[in-house]
């Protein structure tokens, strides 16, 4: 790579942008004016909010002769928010003077809107008080001339006292904000009767209240104002990086290409390479200026105004330090995201259309980590985007430690997520269908008449993408509309349906209409050779006691929630019950069938028309894990996901997939009925577990792993072997125009069946 | 200088299904040249030079520039070639001088070298008045003329125009075809690609008349009238485009035609 160039390209880039009115205001006036501006309609705001006043109507008699009292004048007594009451008792109210039901009547002006709140006392509410209080009296006299052992209490009759009620509207938040008020007055007079009841019987008012519950906050004042900016720094980096390198992104490349002057650049001495990182590094450039700009204006604001809120401060400097070091890596991802995503638009106002769908898809990896209960693990710090921020958090927080013990975790995620999203940007300058996208007029017409007259012959990646996304909402809806199989006969019924209805039907229905070969597009093409069948079973079992290491090592990093685990330790216990060959059949034998023909068929080889064989394999293994939605589920099957694919690219038939998928599930299926004997050579390798079952030493999954190894080797060298008419593994082995059909293997489908699986 | 040899090129898309741009297209063009491709809109001719400035890349065939392979010597063959397009590609936010600046340093221009020729550069095309001034203020005849010094800056011996006189007046177009005449002259090898058969008449030293993405006709204008019996230029290339077009149709049936 020429350096020089790319040193001058984005040179011309930062000038280009710095000229671009829009660029200016988005990276710099924005973010000057934004947070001042919101911070001064907040104090507004919260100004206008609490002087609010609201409109209440008293039904009913609360003036009680001998207690504290509520009223004073058409006030509540209660200071504070009773100022903002303003209080209408029934008789001036000249819709309820006639009224034969007055609290119909008020319900009736609370929903009309005449008033936003209403306070109805029943008609013998103040007489049940008195008599209540009387009673209390007596029951306190008494008790007085009794023996000590004598329980006064017991002759007390405090039920029978009518309640007050509240109406009011939750629809409607003036409404609501009236409801508070009013809960806290009536509250707080309710404690002072009960006050006055203790007095008058002669009993403390501590005698209610025999101690306080006292707070003891540990924190010193940083690191409570630390923890408020732990809840916005995050959030705001990442939602200026990704909006401050997604404008010059898009001018950059869509905006080049509908200018005219990307061809010129391209047939210029800067090679691709250089072009895509030139315009890569002005879009980070851009991005880190938008953060800085950003959180240097909401530090300034809050110096001004929300520093003199309480509980927030500045943050520390150290926490700003980090938040800079971690500025680098976000902005280097989101550049390349933005970028690879504009150079696929075809002009401004299609790149723009892409800015939403890149939000959603980041908006709940930035937002989910700042829930209570998501914390920085090594199963969090995994997720690209979500590890970051767990680990930002951590830091403004000041967990020092707790965060260093992630951080490499985390780094090595985010790197790896840059270096995959650099490469895609890269790859997409490289791309001529992706630089000289036409724009091509869509009919339905036109596209019926390619879909059914010119089929191609295996499926296009379009029908690829199509089939993965009906089997995905038909499980989506499938699933919702059952519940927990009440038995054996039942939870049958819901595989079958699911692995027939939901993922081999609507394959086969588009391999039959869509493509002219639907065998091939099926992957039922015969294998390499014959002997990958057995080779494919072997290779399950011998990596058998490593797939039940990963499980293990999955359910640590993201434990099964309580809420759900009765549910799975109940299939489990009815699957523990049942036959074991229906239980085969209906785990082992039709997911394998019915999952193969989709993933590794039909999916597969439309995704191999368009993609290189790696990415094809990977992009399937990711569908396939998808499918099975439960994420510890999803995370094994994706990884199965890519080693089926490569089985059924390097047969060149979905044979020994199935054979494999079959194996593998069996395996998981029987292993809680392994009972071992008292032979000495199988204790040392395999270990009973409690509750039934086995797990395996590390010298059955030593033993394990190279047999694997072994048979994965006369895989890797089977495409070699296969004629010429068979398509081969590797790269660009075959013109992509019509590619090798692949049968895939299909994914799991059915929730129940991969929890038997887990 | 430019050989192509059964130069091919098929895209796919949802209108056309899978299209041949080019099939198997040959011809040369020498040094002191212009080489004129005539043809229809969607002829093919912008895609043979794409494929000729390395934007694109064939799907069969061969094609040497300057000696170098588009396919394995893209880098030599971009440092041999000066390209301007119909669209004259000028940047909004740069200046004359700045983009013709720009396009030099990347071709690897010393800075004094750079400086000395665009002086004479800017003088010989009287730039004067766009040295300064923003390319999204000027005139669609200086941005032609930005695009042209851009595409002589580093003194190829190439030079491709694609429909280069598209969308310009009568003044700017004859300003133009003269600079091509010049360059010419200075002995560089030149593509010209136009649907204009006045211009290509009065320009061009050999003529390929395309259609559908095969090359019709070819040789100097005089051995075209000579082999098809019409000395007016757009008779013969009217009579050419629609018998192809009717071959076409006929063949279509059979799936023969390239379409």
């Amino acid at each position: 790579m020429n350096f020089s160039n790319v040193r001058l390209i984005l040179a011309r880039e930062i000038r280009d942008q710095l000229r671009d009115r829009r660029t200016l205001f988005m990276i710099a006036v924005l973010p000057i004016l934004l947070y001042p501006l919101l911070g001064m309609s907040l104090l507004q705001v919260s100004q206008f909010m609490q002087e609010q006043k609201t409109r209440v109507l008293v039904v009913g008699e609360p003036r009680l002769t001998g207690f504290p009292p509520l009223f004073e004048g058409n006030r509540f007594v209660e200071g504070g928010p009773s100022q903002l009451l303003e209080v209408r008792f029934a008789p001036d109210e000249p819709e309820l003077h006639d009224a034969a039901d007055p609290r119909a009547e008020a319900d009736r002006l609370v929903r009309a809107g005449r008033y936003d709140a209403a306070v109805f006392f029943p008609p013998d509410f103040a007489t049940r008080l008195g008599e209540f209080r009387a009673t209390l009296h007596a029951s306190a006299r008494s008790t007085a001339v009794a023996t000590p052992q004598s329980n006064g209490s017991a002759k007390v009759r405090p039920l029978g006292i009518p309640s007050p009620e509240i109406i009011c509207n939750t629809a409607n938040d003036k409404s609501q904000i009236a409801f508070v008020r009013l809960h806290g007055i009536l509250g707080r007079w309710m404690e002072r009767i009960g006050e006055d009841n203790l007095a008058k019987s002669g009993l403390p008012v501590v005698a209610a209240r025999p101690f306080l519950v006292h707070c003891n906050d540990v924190s010193d004042v940083e690191h409570r104002e630390a923890s408020m900016w732990a809840k916005i720094l995050p959030i705001l980096l990442l939602i200026w990086a990704l909006t401050g390198a997604f404008y010059p992104a898009v001018d950059l490349c869509a905006g080049e290409k509908e200018r005219g002057t990307l061809e010129t650049l391209l047939c210029s001495p800067a090679g691709r390479n250089e072009i895509a990182v030139g315009k890569l590094a002005a879009i980070m450039l851009f991005s880190i200026a938008t953060v800085v700009l950003n959180l240097a204006s909401v530090g300034i604001t809050g110096w001004f105004v929300a520093a003199k809120l309480p509980g927030f401060g500045l943050p520390p400097m150290a926490a700003l330090a980090a938040v800079c070091v971690a500025l680098a890596p976000i902005s280097a991802l989101f550049s390349a995201l933005c970028l690879a995503l504009a150079a696929f638009a075809r002009s401004t106002k299609e790149g723009q259309y892409y800015l939403m769908p890149l939000l959603l898809i980041t908006m709940p990896l930035v937002v989910l980590p700042m829930s209570p209960g998501v914390e920085l693990n090594l199963g969090n710090s995994l997720i690209p985007v979500t590890g970051i921020v767990l680990l930002l958090r951590a830091v403004l927080e000041g967990h020092w430690w707790h965060a260093m013990q992630y951080a490499p975790a985390v780094t090595l995620v985010t790197l790896f997520a840059c270096l995959l999203s650099i490469r895609w940007a890269i790859e997409q300058f490289n791309s001529e269908s992706v630089l000289f996208r036409a724009s091509e007029r869509w009919s339905v017409r036109l596209w019926l008449r390619r879909l059914f007259l010119d089929r191609p012959r295996t499926p296009t990646f379009a029908a690829a993408v199509g089939c993965g996304l009906v089997i995905l909402l038909i499980n989506f809806f499938l699933s919702l509309s059952h519940g927990m199989p009440a038995g054996f006969g039942d939870f049958a019924r819901m595989v079958l349906i699911v692995q027939i209805g939901a993922i081999v039907a609507p394959t086969v229905v588009m391999a039959l209409l869509l493509t002219r070969s639907p065998g091939k597009s099926l992957g039922l093409t015969r294998p390499a050779k014959w002997s990958a069948v057995p080779a494919a079973m072997l290779l399950a079992a011998a990596l058998h006691p490593m797939a039940s290491l990963l499980q293990r090592l999955v359910q640590q990093l993201y434990p099964v929630s309580d809420s759900v685990l009765p549910a799975f330790q109940k299939l489990q216990k009815m699957f523990h019950d049942a036959d074991v060959w229906p239980l085969l059949l209906l785990i082992a034998v039709v997911p394998a069938i019915c999952e193969e023909l989709a993933f590794r068929g039909f999916i597969l080889s439309g995704f191999r028309r368009s993609s290189r064989v790696w990415r094809a394999i990977f992009f399937s293994a990711i569908l396939f894990g998808v499918t099975h939605g439960i994420l510890q589920q999803s995370l094994i099957a994706s990884v199965l996901g890519v080693l089926l694919g490569w089985l059924a690219v390097q047969s060149g038939s979905i044979l020994p997939g199935i054979a494999f998928h079959m194996v593998h599930n069996g395996l998981l299926t029987i292993n809680g009925r392994i009972v071992l004997g008292d032979i000495p050579l199988l204790r040392r390798l395999i270990a009973p577990i409690e509750g039934g079952g086995v797990t395996f030493e590390w010298p059955a999954v030593a033993i394990g792993a190279l047999l694997a190894l072994l048979t994965m080797m006369w895989f890797a060298r089977l495409s070699d072997d296969r004629s010429s008419d068979v398509v081969t593994g590797k790269k660009n082995a075959l013109p992509r125009s019509e590619p090798r059909e692949i049968a895939s293997l299909p994914s799991e489908a059915v929730a129940c069946a991969a929890i038997v699986e887990r | 200088m430019i050989q192509v040899h059964e130069l091919t090129k098929s895209y796919s898309d949802v209108r056309r299904g899978q299209f041949v741009a080019l099939d198997s297209v040959s011809f040369q063009a020498r040094s002191g040249q212009v080489y004129g491709l005539l043809g229809p809109n969607g002829a093919g001719k912008t895609t043979a030079l794409r494929i000729l400035s390395t934007i694109l890349r064939p799907t069969g065939g061969t094609a040497l520039v300057n000696g170098y392979d588009v396919c394995t010597q893209p880098d030599q063959v971009r440092r041999s070639i000066g390209f301007v397009s119909a669209n004259t590609a000028v940047y909004d936010r740069m200046t004359g001088w700045e983009m013709v600046e720009y396009f030099g340093r990347l071709h690897g221009l010393p800075r004094d070298l750079l400086a000395d020729r665009m002086e004479r550069l800017f003088a010989q095309l009287k730039m004067s008045d766009v040295r300064d001034r923003l390319g999204a203020k000027m005139s669609t005849g200086m941005k032609q003329k930005v695009s042209i010094a851009r595409a002589v800056v580093h003194d190829p011996p190439v030079l491709i125009f694609d429909e280069a006189t598209a969308g310009l007046d009568v003044l700017v177009a004859r300003a133009l075809l003269n600079t091509v005449a010049e360059l010419r002259d200075q002995g560089k090898c030149i593509v010209f690609s136009t649907h204009i058969l006045r211009e290509a008449e009065r320009l061009c030293d050999r003529i390929a008349i395309i259609d559908r993405g095969r090359i019709l006709a070819e040789g100097t204008l005089e051995q075209l009238r000579d082999e098809h019996h019409e000395n007016d230029l757009e008779e013969l290339f009217f009579q050419l485009i629609t018998r192809h077009d009717q071959e076409c149709l006929e063949t279509a049936a059979v799936g023969e035609c390239a379409e």
